[in-house]
């Protein structure tokens, strides 16, 4: 297929396109767009459209993390509050004066050992993911409460907090930190992805878990490093979250569970596992983003943005389904 | 029951030019098939000729594009399994259909539950209904039993019961046998033969040859979605019949070849499995040797399979090429030389949504890595090469392997294995559900990789294949290898009693009096 598209230039690329997971979203993103573009002036500029990408860094760290997840053909319902737990680490060990490089790590390290606690429960004691992560979901939170009795901590005044807020506000010329940071990310979560044997035996086991093992995978490593990959995504967006709100804060946003998986399922990532990836995801994100930032534009209340994520996962899940209908209608057509 | 008898003869059911398309493939063109009442008809042909398209158009699964269905002479539109079903046209398919947590009873009468005042369900009156049919297909086993508790053959036959309460007048069989023993096959036979005799027609999907001969008077052969004929059994003879099917001569059938064998490449001492479904088993193995393993469902061969293949825990001493193997963990067993090919295609085979592709590499994942990076241009050429060398029929390595033929899918399940040239292979069930001509594919894959120098082992429900490809039997009864028998004297009847019996027969016949114990 690759070979095809490079060899018959544009028009194969877009027939590619268009036959890919993420067509609905990327159309959908596409129409969105233009819409507000011709209602909303203020739609179509830069500083807007870098707010739109600073505002959902920290759910496409995470969706990136869950988009992996997903692909092995489990949930992990814990990551928000992994989150949560994690900006509670980091904030607690910038407030008692750790330099800013090692809290980050303390961040991402708690996220690690949070996910390899996953990890273990479902790939080596073999309980279901769904109630691992579902118990764990609320054992994080309540961690996250108790370790600084359910209050927030502020890291405004803290010696590192201009370094951490250049990360997250900070601009190299035009372009937001935050956007190279999260291009990279993905690069290299697409790169694991189709070029690393991980990679592939992710996949594999999504598709089908007895096959790969009975073939030589490392079903339960494979599955480890899953929940761990979830975990570290957790820490790494918890930083940029305290960094965005200045403020480590002990309640779970429980929006970000469903904007997260949104995106993932949004962006052609099936929900039984073996097929998607972080291209999908990515763009299913930005779409959600850019609904979000309509709605904000046109002063619609937030209060609806909930209603219409909802339905945009329902229809797109429903849509994408028509699509595969169609396709073989269109494919009967020719033969 | 109340059932309707028409005389026997009557045309029950006649299509005519019946199409049929699905995305990529013409599954049916211009098919016409008459089924009388009181008579069963062999619908037959390799996999992908169409034959199971034909008979979901004729329960109402599938709408055909053109063509006309008559029911007792009446122009019908079938929307659905439920128009069908009203008709008296019911499909058994090899997928049941039961509700596991629900009695023998509530699944016979699932959905027609009879009602007493106020909705309440009359369990005496369901219970004694159940009691009548099971009766009447002399099956012996409670209403209120748990169908998960029962054998897969008892619930096939559940399966019949409910199809016989529906009032059925037509039963279409989808290869309701293949997952059957032959003792089940048998029992099923003696139960289609039963009916036919009550008047009922019988439209049986299979292509195997014992099953056509034993029931049926008339059986039509599909090929590539054509009618290709309707001819008389048993006048028509299984060589011309299978010529019908599969287009072209056979040749040899199971290119058996002459191999010598080598060297002791696999000893197993005191196997057995943790979920004890076979008692301690010894076998040896030789280079280039093939041996058959046989018995009914249940009898621990399968078993015995999975626990050297390490798809299951077990226990025991087992040495290749005289080092010794851990067990339990199909890792080990890889990396000791041991090829394992699971008799469940779909369930614990195919990656079903990934391309062929990558179903063959997820077996070569080591071979193609290096540093934890997947080189695509190794695998890019293997999987052209693998794809050449087994004969998978695709236009495209790119393609969903869900897409292709049983047949094609199960080359690619052997052949990624074959191509690591392991020393020894343990193939379980594998043909099954394969057409013809790609069985005979396989047949000759094996002779390969036996004279490449790898030690067989086959396990097989199918005793005609055992017979044809093995240099040696073991049969197995209750979770014990009771019988040995050498491959190319050995003959049908001796094998099928040491399976039933558990046991050589006392006075062998004649003919089979040259067996060798092993």
């Amino acid at each position: 297929m690759s070979t095809q598209s490079t060899s018959g230039g544009f028009g194969a690329l877009v027939r590619r396109i268009f036959r890919s997971r993420y067509a609905g979203a990327l159309i959908s993103l596409v129409l969105v767009s233009v819409f507000l573009s011709l209602y909303q002036p203020v739609f179509l500029t830069w500083p807007n459209i870098m707010n739109i990408v600073k505002s959902n860094s920290v759910g496409f760290i995470l969706a990136i993390g869950a988009t992996f997840v997903v692909i092995s053909g489990t949930v992990d319902l814990s990551f928000g509050s992994a989150t949560t737990a994690s900006a509670m680490a980091f904030g607690l060990l910038l407030v008692a004066g750790t330099p800013l490089p090692l809290a980050v790590l303390g961040a991402i390290f708690a996220g690690f050992v949070l996910g390899a606690i996953n990890g273990y429960l479902v790939a080596y004691a073999k309980i279901s993911f769904f109630v691992v992560t579902l118990g764990t979901l609320s054992i994080f939170q309540s961690v996250a409460l108790v370790v600084n009795s359910g209050t927030s901590v502020s890291v405004f005044s803290v010696p590192g907090f201009s370094a951490l807020n250049q990360f997250v506000n900070g601009n190299i010329g035009p372009v937001p930190v935050l956007l190279v940071f999260n291009i990279v990310l993905f690069l290299i979560a697409g790169g694991v992805l189709r070029f690393t044997a991980f990679g592939r035996s992710l996949y594999a086991i999504g598709s089908n878990i007895e096959a790969a093992r009975l073939n030589g995978i490392n079903v339960k490593r494979v599955l480890l490093i899953v929940f761990i990959i979830s975990g570290l995504s957790a820490g790494l967006a918890s930083v940029v979250q305290v960094g965005r709100l200045t403020v480590a804060s002990p309640n779970v946003d429980m929006n970000l569970l469903l904007t997260v998986l949104a995106a993932v399922l949004i962006g052609g990532t099936a929900m039984t596992g073996g097929e998607g990836g972080v291209l999908g995801t990515m763009i299913g994100m930005l779409f959600l983003g850019v609904v979000q930032n309509g709605l904000t534009l046109s002063s619609v209340s937030s209060f609806w943005q909930g209603t219409l994520s909802g339905s945009i996962l329902i229809l797109s899940v429903w849509l994408g389904g028509i699509r595969g209908v169609l396709r073989a209608q269109k494919q009967k057509k020719t033969e | 029951m109340k059932q309707e008898k028409v005389q026997a003869g009557t045309v029950l059911v006649d299509v005519k030019g019946i199409s049929k398309s699905f995305p990529g493939v013409k599954a049916l063109s211009n098919v016409d098939l008459t089924i009388r009442a009181g008579e069963v008809h062999a619908l037959t042909g390799e996999n992908g000729s169409g034959k199971s398209t034909l008979s979901k158009v004729i329960a109402g699964m599938h709408r055909p594009d053109t063509g006309t269905i008559r029911i007792d002479g009446e122009l019908c539109e079938l929307e659905n399994p439920a128009d069908a079903i009203e008709r008296g046209i019911v499909m058994i398919s090899q997928e049941l259909t039961l509700a596991p947590t629900l009695t023998v009873a509530e699944n016979i009468f699932m959905g027609r539950l009879p009602k007493s005042s106020w909705g309440k369900i009359n369990w005496s009156k369901l219970n004694a209904d159940a009691v009548q049919v099971l009766d009447r297909l002399n099956v012996h086993v409670s209403p209120t039993a748990l169908v998960s508790d029962l054998s897969i053959e008892l619930q096939q036959e559940i399966e019949i019961a409910r199809a016989l309460s529906t009032d059925a007048r037509l039963l279409i069989l989808d290869e309701a046998t293949s997952s059957l023993s032959e003792a089940a096959t048998k029992r099923l036979l003696e139960l289609v033969v039963q009916e036919r005799d009550q008047g009922m027609a019988v439209l049986m999907i299979t292509h195997r040859m014992p099953e056509i001969y034993a029931v049926s008077s008339v059986a039509t052969v599909l090929r590539d979605g054509s009618l290709i004929s309707t001819v008389p059994i048993p006048q028509t003879t299984e060589e011309q019949l299978v010529k019908l099917m599969v287009g072209r001569e056979l040749g040899d059938y199971y290119s058996k070849q002459e191999i010598a064998q080598g060297e002791l490449v696999l000893d197993v001492k005191g196997l057995t499995a943790e979920n004890g479904a076979f008692d301690p088993a010894d076998l040896v193995l030789r280079r280039g040797e093939i041996l058959g393993l046989a018995g009914l469902a249940g009898s621990g061969k399968s078993e015995f399979a999975q626990a050297l293949g390490g798809a299951i825990a077990a226990h025991g001493q087992v040495r290749v090429a005289d080092k010794a193997m851990a067990l339990g963990d199909p890792r080990a067993t890889i990396k000791a030389g041991v090829g394992y090919v699971p008799d469940d295609r779909k369930g614990s085979a195919i990656l079903p949504v990934r391309d062929i592709s990558e179903n063959f590499a997820m077996a070569w994942m080591d071979r193609l890595t290096s540093k934890g990076l997947i080189s695509l241009r190794r695998q890019k050429s293997e999987v052209a090469s693998a794809i050449q060398d087994y004969g998978v029929v695709t236009s495209s390595a790119d393609a969903l392997i869900s897409t292709l033929s049983g047949g094609n899918q199960q080359k690619i399940v052997l052949g990624r294995i074959f191509r690591r040239k392991p020393d020894v292979l343990i193939l379980n069930e594998p043909t099954r559900g394969v057409d013809v001509g790609a069985k005979t594919e396989i047949y000759k894959m094996l002779q390969q990789a036996a004279n490449e120098g790898a030690g067989i082992i086959v396990i097989s429900s199918e005793l005609p294949e055992i017979l044809g490809i093995s240099d040696r039997i073991a049969v197995f009864f209750e979770g014990r290898i009771v019988a040995e028998f050498d491959g190319p004297t050995a003959d049908e009847e001796a094998i099928a009693h040491a399976a039933v019996a558990g046991a050589k027969r006392a006075n062998p016949p004649a003919k089979t009096a040259n067996e060798t114990e092993v």
